[in-house]
C-alpha cells in the first residue's frame, strides 16, 4: 500500500511524516526545503504502508525543475492514496492543487493542517461543508503538536479499503471553459488512450496549459495531429477569459478554489498580529539589514563562546589521556598506533567537531523554521542581481551553511537552468558545518573570532566576484524573484529537538565512523612510515604554501570530510597544541586552503548528478586554483595583517 | 497604463496584464495571481529592493523586474 502526502511549501507534510515515521524527513519554514522524496514504511493500526514525502508543490505544472518531478513521480508509480495536506490558515490558495490532485483518479484524503494559525487568524472553516464540496474525507490536524494525526491515519485506512468506490469524482469547471475540456479529453481518449497511462482530464486540462513535459510525451506518439486542436481550444479559452493560454486555466483553478473558500469560510475577528509589525522592523530598507548583521553576528560569537569552552576543556582531557597511554603501550609497536589513532578519531569527533556543531544546527534550525530565510532573500535581491542572480538564490546559499549537499539539491527551486547552475557552483563554495568546524576549532580557538569572522567575509566576497564572473559568462536576463514569504512560526521545541538530532546523527553515524577510519588510516600509514610518501609527493604544494611537510595528508583526507582535515592535522602534528609547531599565518593559510578547495565527496557526486559531470570537474578546478592562490597570497602577505 | 512599480505603498490595484516570459507568469498564477487580480502593496521603496505585495493574505516578495512587467489599474 502506498501513500503519497503532497501539499504545497510550508503546509506541513514533512511534520505530518515525521510524526509517524520517526524523524526522517527535514522540514522547514521556507519554500522548496524537500528535495528529495522521502520514503518510509510505516506500521499503523495493525497495516504497513509506504509513505512518501513529496517536494512542497504549488501545482503539478512544469514551472519548475522540482514541482516537474512531483507530477511525474506521481504519475508513474501507482499510488493507493494521496493524502492532500492543506495549511488552514491559506485554505484559499493550497485549493488549487487540491483541483488538480482529483483530476488523477486516485483515491483521496484531505488532512487540513494548522488548524490553531486559521483560528488564530479568525479564520473559521466548516470542516463537513467542505468535505462534501470535494467529495473525500476532511481530517483536521495540528501536527507541530501531533493532534489529529492518529486520526488522519485511521481515516486514511478507510478510504484505502474502499479502494476504487472512494476515488473523488473531478469537480467540473464553469461550463464554457469545461466544454473546452471535455472535447480535448474525447479527443484524447479517441487517438491515444490505450498508449497514454495518464488520465485523460488530466492531460487535457496540461496541453490546454501549454505544460512542455505533457507536451513532449504525445509528441513523442505522433501527437501533432492533437496540437492543431489544443491550438483551436486554447484561442477559445484566450477569447472566453482574456487571459493568456498559459495561465488562464490555472487562474481558473484558483477562481473555483476562492469560490469553495467563500462556502466553507466564515472569517471572524483576527487576534493581533504582532507578526505584521515585526515585519515592519525585520524587512525596513534600513533595519532589515542592521537586524541581518546583529543575528548573524550575535550567531557567530554564541557559536564560538559555546564552543571553545567546550572544546579547551575536552581537548586537555584527551591530551593527558593520549599521554597516560604511553606509559601503557610501547611507543614502537603497532598497537600503540592503532590504538591512539582510534582515540585521536574519537577525541576530534568529541572535542573540535560537536562542540561547535551542535549549537551551530540548534542555530540553523531555528532560523529556518522561524521563517527568516526568505525576509533574507528579500532584503537581499538586489545585492543578489548585482552578481546576475536575484534573491531567491540565497535560499541554496544559506542552506549551503548547514550542508552543500542539499544546498546543491535546492537550487531546483529555481526555474531557470542557467541560474540553477550559478546557484549551485555558489552553493558548493560556502563553507559548510564542516568547514565551519575548522575555521571555529582552528582559526577562532588558536587566533581569535575576529579572523574567523574574517575569512567567513572573504569567503562572501570570493563567492561574489565568482558569482559576477558566471553571470558574465553566461550573459541571460534572470527571469526574477517571485518568492512567497511564509508568516512567522515559532518553532516548538520538540521540532528543534528532533531536527537537530536528526543531523547529528548524520554525523554520528556517518562522519564519525569515516573520522575514525581516517584516523586508523593515517595511523597505520605512519607506522609503515608511508604517509612520508604521501607527504613527498604533496611536497611542491605544501613548500609553495609554506606549510610543514607533514600536513600533505591530511589535505588527502580533507576530500573525504572537511572535518578530518582538522582532526588528522592534530594527529600528524602529534599535538593539539597546534600553535607550537605552526606559526598563526600557517594555521590562517591552512584554514583558507581548506576553506576553499575541492568540494567534499559528497557534494562532488551531488554537482555532477544535478548539473553535470564537467560542471563538477570545473568546480573542482576551479576551487582548487582559487585555493592554491589565496593561501598562496596568504602566506606571502599574511604578516602584514597578523 | 502604470506598471505595479508606479503604485505606491498600501494601496490596492487590480491586475491588467502581464507582459514578459510564461515562466514569470505561470509562477504569479500559482499563486493565484493573474489578470483580474486584486493585490494590495505592502511595501514599495524606490530603487530598495523587491516589492512586497498581499493575495489573499498571502505575502509575496516580487522582484522590481518583474513587477515592471505587471500592468495594473487603479480601483
Amino acid at each position: 500500500m502506498k501513500i503519497a502526502l503532497i501539499g504545497q511549501p510550508n503546509s506541513g507534510k514533512s511534520t505530518i511524516f515525521n510524526a509517524v515515521a520517526g524523524y526522517k524527513s527535514v522540514t522547514s519554514n521556507l519554500p522548496g526545503t524537500t528535495v528529495e522524496y522521502m520514503e518510509s514504511r510505516v506500521r499503523l493500526n495493525g497495516a504497513v504502508y509506504d509513505l512518501v514525502d513529496f517536494p512542497g508543490t504549488y501545482s503539478l505544472s512544469s514551472t519548475n525543475e522540482a514541482e516537474a518531478e512531483v507530477g511525474k513521480y506521481l504519475l508513474s508509480q501507482k499510488f493507493d492514496l494521496i493524502i492532500n495536506i492543506i495549511d488552514a490558515s491559506q485554505l484559499g490558495r493550497s485549493l488549487p492543487l487540491t483541483l488538480e490532485l482529483i483530476d488523477l483518479g486516485i483515491p483521496m484524503i484531505v488532512a487540513l493542517n494548522m488548524m490553531d494559525e486559521a483560528s488564530r487568524k479568525g479564520i473559521e472553516i466548516e470542516v463537513d461543508a467542505l468535505s462534501e464540496l470535494l467529495n473525500m474525507p476532511v481530517q483536521t490536524t495540528v501536527a507541530s503538536k501531533n493532534l489529529g494525526v492518529r486520526d488522519l491515519f485511521v481515516n486514511a485506512k478507510h478510504v484505502i479499503e474502499e479502494g476504487k468506490k472512494s476515488i473523488p469524482g473531478s469537480i467540473p469547471c464553469q461550463k464554457d471553459v469545461e466544454e473546452i475540456i471535455c472535447e480535448l479529453e474525447y479527443e484524447i481518449k479517441q487517438n491515444f488512450a490505450p498508449k497514454v497511462v495518464y488520465p485523460s482530464r488530466f492531460l487535457a486540462i496540461k496541453l490546454l496549459e501549454d505544460d512542455e513535459y505533457y507536451q513532449s510525451i504525445l509528441s513523442h506518439q505522433n501527437g501533432h495531429m492533437l496540437s492543431d486542436k489544443v491550438r483551436v481550444l486554447q484561442n477559445k479559452l484566450v477569447q472566453l477569459r482574456g487571459k493568456p493560454q498559459d495561465s488562464v486555466l490555472v487562474l481558473e483553478r484558483h477562481a473555483m478554489a476562492m469560490d469553495i473558500y467563500g462556502k466553507v469560510v466564515k472569517i471572524g475577528h483576527p487576534h493581533s498580529d504582532w507578526r505584521e509589525k515585526l515585519d515592519h522592523i525585520v524587512m525596513h530598507r534600513m533595519g532589515g539589514y542592521f537586524i541581518l548583521i546583529t543575528i548573524l553576528l550575535s550567531f557567530f560569537y554564541i557559536i564560538f563562546e559555546f564552543g571553545a569552552l567546550l572544546e579547551g576543556y575536552l581537548l586537555t582531557g584527551f591530551e593527558n589521556l593520549q599521554q597516560s597511554l604511553s606509559g601503557v603501550l610501547d611507543q614502537n609497536s603497532i598497537w600503540f598506533y592503532l590504538v591512539q589513532s582510534i582515540v585521536w578519531g574519537i577525541s576530534g569527533g568529541i572535542a573540535i567537531v560537536l562542540p561547535y556543531l551542535v549549537p551551530f544546527l540548534i542555530g540553523l534550525t531555528i532560523l529556518e523554521d522561524a521563517g527568516y530565510l526568505p525576509r533574507v532573500a528579500f532584503l537581499m535581491d538586489s545585492f543578489m542581481h548585482r552578481i546576475g542572480l536575484h534573491g531567491t538564490s540565497i535560499i541554496p546559499a544559506v542552506l549551503g551553511y548547514g550542508c552543500n549537499v542539499p544546498a546543491v539539491m535546492a537550487t531546483r527551486i529555481l526555474p531557470s537552468r542557467r541560474d540553477k547552475i550559478i546557484a549551485a557552483v555558489i552553493s558548493s563554495m560556502i563553507p559548510c558545518s564542516a568547514r565551519s568546524v575548522v575555521i571555529f576549532g582552528l582559526v577562532a580557538f588558536y587566533l581569535g573570532p575576529f579572523w574567523a569572522f574574517a575569512i567567513y567575509l572573504f569567503n562572501i566576497v570570493v563567492i561574489s566576484l565568482t558569482g559576477k564572473v558566471l553571470s558574465w559568462l553566461m550573459p541571460e536576463v534572470s527571469p526574477g524573484m517571485i518568492l512567497e514569504i511564509p508568516p512567522y512560526r515559532w518553532p516548538s521545541s520538540r521540532v528543534i529537538f528532533r531536527k537537530t538530532w536528526f543531523r547529528i546523527k548524520e554525523f554520528i553515524m556517518v562522519a564519525w565512523p569515516i573520522l575514525i577510519l581516517g584516523s586508523v588510516v593515517l595511523g597505520m600509514l605512519e607506522y609503515f612510515q608511508l604517509d612520508k610518501l604521501i607527504n613527498q609527493g604533496l611536497s611542491p604544494l605544501t613548500a609553495l604554501l609554506g606549510l610543514p611537510a607533514v600536513v600533505g595528508t591530511t589535505l588527502i583526507f580533507g576530500v573525504l570530510r572537511k572535518e578530518l582535515a582538522l582532526i588528522m592535522l592534530t594527529q600528524a602534528l602529534g599535538t593539539t597544541q597546534i600553535l607550537t609547531v605552526l606559526s598563526t599565518n600557517q594555521v590562517l593559510v591552512f584554514t583558507i586552503f581548506i576553506t576553499f578547495y575541492i568540494p567534499c565527496v559528497a557534494t562532488m557526486a551531488v554537482l555532477s548528478r544535478e548539473l553535470n559531470r564537467s560542471w563538477m570537474i570545473l568546480v573542482v578546478m576551479i576551487t582548487l586554483i582559487l585555493a592554491i592562490l589565496f593561501s598562496f597570497m596568504f602566506r606571502v602577505f599574511g604578516h602584514l595583517i597578523l | 497604463m502604470k506598471s505595479l512599480l508606479d503604485v505606491s505603498t498600501q494601496k490596492s490595484v487590480k491586475i491588467v496584464g502581464i507582459s514578459g516570459g510564461k515562466g514569470a507568469r505561470r509562477s504569479l498564477a500559482q499563486l493565484g495571481i493573474g489578470i483580474g487580480s486584486v493585490v494590495k502593496i505592502k511595501r514599495n521603496a524606490p530603487f530598495a529592493g523587491p516589492l512586497l505585495i498581499e493575495n489573499h493574505g498571502s505575502s509575496i516578495a516580487v522582484g522590481r523586474g518583474v513587477a515592471a512587467k505587471i500592468m495594473v489599474e487603479d480601483i
